[in-house]
């Protein structure tokens, strides 16, 4: 079983990108199980997102301890509680102007994987609506659910700005893409 | 619109064969429309209002026929389920936690004016402190009130046990509540199989009580009456709810001879065959238990599941049966009710005693407030009671 933890704070979107991407598995023929929890359903409270992927039906109704990938919408969130779930090899892709080499003085021992959202969002025309500029990052730094199914989703899914939200998704993904090539030609 | 709505009317169109992903409160709501209410009073309330929402959007696009009302309170909400109820149409309603306390002088009401009304419940933590996360004290305590009350573990049991419901409810006069957890099954998005409305149609005949409150014909309802009439109309409300264990079952097996699903009848045994020790619990729990019963026989132990899906009334006969002979019985509570600790664990207790063979029966007080409950501490808790002596009262573990 895959177990995804996204982290936001209230009005991010991290609830709406965890259904995203359980959509995005669901579509590609996976066994999904999303859910968010808050504490007071307040603006700027952290929003919980825990997303299950698996073969078979999903039976399993509890918070995730030990994540197999993080997604993490404010470089802010990154202490205590979210990383406590993280291991060594878990992807932390987090939306955060700054480099994956300065996360690896300030955080060393985890895994982590910036992407610049809010840029990638603005130049798509999206302002700082960043959940398909981060679902695409992290849809590439997990290797699943393949782009076009990602892209697919979102296009279904989005209430509007329907080439942006692609576009921006595709940037994310290719950010990602290149940085992580990058990372192995090192 | 948003994602989750679009979604759904775009499900609208597709042939109901395979399952479409939606939360466990719009699987309520998806129940309620199949099930063709009349008239559905609500008030929203966290993290009951996807239930609302959801109806209001099937009403305004032209796919849900009922009446929906918006009182000023839950109170208010009873208030007019009950009456609609009398003249003779099915209600349909949904709450949570306080919701569900203000409503607790007419929860008395509805019963003994034997409205089959079914309302959905969502299991959150009581005031004060003001808190969101899944806890069920809300709903058991409002045992003593004369509904039926179903624990649900998903959203597709959800969906299927509030239709089955009111099979249930219509055939004893008796209200329904089904109840599932904050969170796990609220808002969790997982596949769920809708029924087609002609499958819904054959199970569930349109309601036409032999008596109804009508202008036209002369009849009393909620006079006053003699100790002796109060007296007989508490015999008919128990001998009512006698009725419900088997009604459990043979509805749920109806139900999956038409669907392919059934969910267990009042009480599921999962892996209790030659099982030293059964975990007795109720609601999304079951899930997590289920996982750490697999991981315990793995491991060589024989422990088993026992759900509690219907909690009123209490199955005790059913109880009795499937717990006779076991050596350790540990009852999961996630609800408190202070100075008698864990409600299941002091009913199943009471529902056990004096039987041969009785259980050594362990209570522990487990997820209460919503705090996490995996099948890891499960595992733990069943090593816990292995080595230790029961005690009368319920004893907290996390």
């Amino acid at each position: 079983m895959l177990q995804i933890m996204i982290q936001g704070r209230g009005g991010q979107g991290a609830q709406t990108a965890g259904d995203l991407l359980a959509m995005a598995f669901f579509a590609a023929g996976r066994q999904v199980q999303a859910f968010s929890s808050y504490g007071g359903a307040r603006r700027g409270t952290p929003v919980n997102s825990y997303i299950r992927v698996d073969d078979r039906p999903i039976r399993v109704r509890c918070d995730i301890d030990s994540a197999d990938a993080i997604l993490c919408f404010d470089a802010s969130l990154l202490e205590g509680s979210l990383l406590a779930t993280a291991r060594a090899d878990t992807p932390i892709v987090v939306n955060s102007s700054r480099t994956a080499a300065d996360f690896g003085r300030t955080l060393p021992g985890y895994r982590v994987i910036p992407v610049d959202g809010i840029a990638i969002s603005r130049r798509n025309g999206l302002g700082r609506i960043v959940n398909s500029a981060l679902l695409g990052a992290f849809a590439r730094a997990l290797e699943a659910p393949a782009l076009d199914v990602m892209v697919r989703t979102l296009n279904e899914q989005a209430p509007k700005l329907h080439d942006e939200n692609v576009a921006a998704c595709r940037e994310g993904y290719r950010c990602i893409d290149v940085q992580l090539a990058g990372a192995k030609n090192e | 619109m948003n994602a989750r709505a679009e979604l759904t009317a775009r499900e609208c169109a597709t042939a109901p064969d395979r399952p479409l992903l939606m939360t466990g409160n719009h699987a309520l709501a998806w129940a309620a429309r199949l099930a063709r209410p009349k008239v559905v009073p609500v008030y929203p309330i966290t993290p009951q209002t996807p239930v609302m929402e959801k109806l209001t959007e099937f009403q305004s696009e032209g796919r849900f026929d009922a009446e929906i009302i918006t009182p000023e309170s839950e109170h208010s909400v009873m208030a007019a389920c009950i009456p609609a109820s009398l003249a003779g149409v099915r209600v349909f309603t949904a709450t949570a936690s306080q919701g569900l306390l203000l409503m607790h002088e007419l929860l008395h009401y509805a019963s003994g004016a034997r409205a089959p009304i079914v309302m959905a419940n969502i299991n959150r933590t009581v005031a004060s402190p003001w808190a969101f996360w899944p806890d069920q004290t809300d709903s058991l305590s409002q045992r003593d009130t004369g509904w039926i009350q179903f624990y649900s573990e998903s959203a597709q049991e959800s969906l299927d046990t509030t239709i089955q419901a009111f099979r249930i409810a219509e055939q004893v006069l008796l209200p329904a509540m089904i109840s599932h957890d904050a969170f796990y099954v609220s808002h969790a998005l997982e596949p769920v199989q809708v029924p087609a409305q002609e499958q819904v149609d054959r199970f569930l005949p349109a309601y036409a009580p032999a008596h109804r409150l009508d202008t036209g014909k002369i009849e009393s309802w909620g006079n006053v009456v003699t100790q002796d009439m109060y007296y007989r109309h508490r015999q008919d409300i128990e001998a009512a709810m006698a009725r419900v264990p088997a009604l459990a079952d043979d509805v749920d097996r109806e139900w999956a001879q038409l669907t392919g699903r059934s969910h267990g009848g009042a009480l599921e045994r999962y892996r209790c065959d030659g099982a030293n020790l059964v975990i007795v619990t109720m609601g999304s729990m079951c899930g997590t238990v289920r996982e750490a019963v697999d991981a315990l026989r793995d491991a060589g132990q024989a422990v088993g599941l026992l759900k509690v899906r219907l909690f009123r009334p209490l199955p005790v006969q059913t109880l009795r049966a499937a717990l006779a002979g076991v050596a350790e019985v540990l009852v999961l509570d996630r609800n408190h009710s202070p100075g008698v600790g864990g409600v299941l664990h002091q009913e199943l207790r009471a529902a056990l005693y004096g039987i041969k063979n009785a259980p050594r029966v362990h209570g522990y007080l487990a997820g209460v407030g919503g705090v996490n409950v995996s099948p890891e501490n499960i595992a733990g808790f069943v090593r816990c009671a292995q080595a230790s002596e029961p005690r009368a009262e319920s004893v907290w573990a996390r």
